[in-house]
């Protein structure tokens, strides 16, 4: 991994879900898994409902969500409302998964980032810093 | 970069030497003969073309049928049914708690079926006895369902189960290792699954490969080409063993049953050639020297292959008809029997009819514009493959039996070591990738800002509408069955389900009594609970 960890001052919480049961794994683990090895603490959400999300965001306290999309927008969108609904509209979300262009034209304008397939893991390592603030 | 994607170090030329005199041994049979290492079949791809195959899915059972007859129409000569993996793959309702709050998602990523009737619009206008399919059951805890409703579809049609052709797939690997359900069966319950539809398929299914072990949803989940053949042969293992331990069967009765097998193939083309030659040899060293059996009708692998979904990218699809051409025709030159193409949309969604069409026409051209058809076995010999296919087996060789020593292959699911194996291949595929190790042209390589042709992912007809639409099916489904009838076929199930009877009559008599596909689930998550998971990396 390339980023230094010696800069992250401070552990932050990131809560990392899949938003559908396609039960694609592969990314999800893979950027789960450099997260922590950098530092972060990573709560597993695995494939809560969108309500549930939202209650375990709130509840685990966490500073950032990660959401693996393998399914429409919609439910991303679901998401993000019951974000708001239990008072956590500020939290930065970013994404990643089959998210193809035009979806994450629309996701990027509700404030999610989008990291498709073929991102380094590096950069979304450096993204999550950058989101929480860490570094 | 000198060394095959499995890690076996790549020198600059091979010789003579680097072959061991026992493989040239080995090698000295033709295609069709035992060992099998240059081709199931004596005249190859002259006697009979490879088989178009693509995964196919999405929407409505009338979106799928349109599909099935669109791809047929093009030149595909064998269907593939996919089904939505929230309701088909979880067998949930479309009223299932889980399935409601994401419903825009079903049908994106397969065709969404609430019971028996669907499949009817699925199969309409298609002749069932004259096409080969795999109507779908990827998963153990939803093949019996699949399968069932499908060959219920023929017995409708006056079709007998002798005559009704295809396979079935229900492997270990999608979600056990590499897609996890959030709720299905423990393995030990797949494995009785499988069993069952071997000891029926054998009594009345002769045209019918009732399980498929898929060696693609490991190789995708990360295994490398030692472990997928390794892990496929362990596969098999089970099935050979469990089905003689009940005593009915011999594994020489049924051996043949099972040597239709999936592979997946990737970018690293002499390494992806020389597995499918290698685990046809290893196929039928395992049938011989733990079986004892040498009857070529069980010892000849048939093999499918998939293309690797992974090797597409997001990035630039349309250089994935190049990379999907290249997979395929290592593919053919490594013998398989079948074979999909992923689409060069795979990153992104589902195939669009374009990309299923361009998966098509790739094998087409390889078929018809090549000459690729004419030889059995064009590289045999070749100081390189020949070396990679002597190395290949002996590693295999290795993983097999530390699967075998550890008690078999389920145990290597239950006690997480396979996952574990998967993971760190994943990781170390990534960290290659990271380094520029192992580069993919538009992504880490040779990236340009705008590379003109812009793909968009394929949506199909999922959505709300497409949810509506299976909720009134299913409310359909309950209004105008015999509820007593429907109700008792349940509970018959149920009683099967705790006893030692085989399973498929009963989801058949399930099916045809238009129980719901959420009301076999029911049955099942009840008499065999759910697998425990929380153990295990997968955080659910």
């Amino acid at each position: 991994m390339i980023v230094d960890t010696d800069q992250i001052t401070q552990k932050a919480k990131v809560l990392v879900v899949k938003t559908s049961l396609d039960g694609h794994w592969r990314g999800v683990s893979l950027v789960a898994r450099a997260l922590r090895d950098n530092g972060f603490e990573v709560v597993l959400g695995g494939m809560l409902r969108p309500s549930q999300i939202a209650v375990v965001a709130r509840d685990e306290d966490v500073e950032l969500i990660g959401l693996n999309v393998g399914g429409r927008i919609e439910v991303v969108n679901r998401i993000l409302d019951e974000l708001e609904k239990v008072g956590m509209s500020k939290i930065p979300v970013f994404c990643g998964g089959t998210v193809a262009p035009k979806a994450a034209r629309e996701l990027l304008a509700r404030g999610v980032e989008v990291y498709p397939p073929g991102t380094m893991l590096a950069t979304i390592v450096e993204a999550a810093c950058r989101l929480t603030k860490s570094v | 970069m000198h060394q095959s994607i499995s890690g076996i170090p790549r020198k600059k030329v091979y010789t003579r030497a680097d072959v061991p005199d026992s493989w040239w041994d080995e090698l000295d049979s033709n295609p069709g003969e035992p060992p099998f290492i240059r081709g199931a079949y004596p005249d190859m791809y002259r006697s009979k073309l490879w088989r178009i195959f693509q995964l196919s899915g999405y929407g409505s059972p009338t979106d799928m049928n349109e599909r099935l007859k669109f791809l047929l129409n093009a030149g595909e000569t064998g269907i593939i049914i996919k089904h939505d993996r929230m309701t088909d793959d979880h067998l949930y309702d479309v009223d299932h708690p889980e399935v409601a709050e994401r419903r825009e998602d079903v049908g994106l990523t397969g065709t969404v079926t609430v019971g028996l009737k669907d499949y009817q619009t699925i199969m309409k206008d298609i002749p069932i006895e004259e096409v080969y399919a795999k109507p779908g059951g990827g998963v153990p805890q939803s093949a019996p369902y699949t399968q069932s409703c499908y060959w219920s579809v023929a017995l409708s049609r006056g079709i007998p189960l002798s005559k009704v052709s295809g396979t079935g797939q229900s492997d270990f690997f999608l979600t056990y290792l590499g897609c996890p359900c959030k709720e299905q069966i423990p393995p030990r319950a797949a494995l009785r699954f499988n069993l069952d539809i071997i000891e029926f398929c054998n009594e009345y299914m002769p045209h019918w490969i009732p399980v498929s072990v898929a060696g693609y949803n490991g190789a995708d989940s990360g295994l490398n080409a030692p472990q997928e053949i390794a892990s496929v042969l362990a596969t098999a293992v089970e099935y050979l063993d469990g089905v003689s331990k009940r005593g009915k069967l011999q594994p020489k009765d049924f051996a043949h049953q099972i040597g239709g097998v999936n592979f997946r193939v990737s970018m690293d083309i002499f390494e992806e050639i020389a597995k499918l030659r290698v685990a046809r040899k290893m196929w039928h060293d395992l049938l011989r020297d733990r079986y004892g059996i040498t009857d070529p009708k069980a010892s000849r692998m048939r093999i499918h292959v998939v293309t690797a979904g992974s090797a597409m990218t997001y990035q630039e699809p349309m250089n994935n008809i190049v990379r999907g051409t290249i997979m395929a025709l290592a593919a053919v030159l490594g013998g398989t029997q079948s074979l999909g193409v992923s689409g060069y949309d795979e990153a992104l969604s589902i195939p669009s009819d374009h990309a299923h069409l361009m998966s098509i026409r790739i094998q087409q051209i390889l078929q018809e514009e090549t000459g690729l058809a004419s030889v059995a076995d064009p590289l045999g010999g070749s100081f390189y493959i020949e070396s990679l296919c002597n190395e290949l087996e002996s590693r295999s060789w290795e993983i097999f039996n530390e699967i075998q020593n550890q008690g078999g292959f389920v145990t290597t699911v239950e006690n997480g070591w396979l996952r574990g194996k998967a993971s760190e291949e994943q990781q170390n595929l990534a960290k290659r990738f990271e380094q520029s190790d192992m580069k993919l042209v538009g992504v880490n390589a040779h990236q340009i800002a705008d590379p003109i042709l812009h793909v968009d992912g394929f949506e199909g007809s999922s959505g709300d509408a497409t949810w509506s639409d299976a909720m009134d099916r299913l409310k359909d489904l309950r209004r105008t069955r015999d509820t007593n009838m429907a109700l008792d076929s349940l509970r018959e199930l149920e009683s099967v389900c705790k006893s030692d009877k085989n399973i498929v009559p009963a989801v058949m008599k399930a099916v045809q009594a238009d129980a719901s596909i959420g009301e076999i689930g029911s049955v099942f998550r009840e008499a065999f609970g759910v697998w425990d998971v929380s153990e295990n990396e997968f955080g659910m």
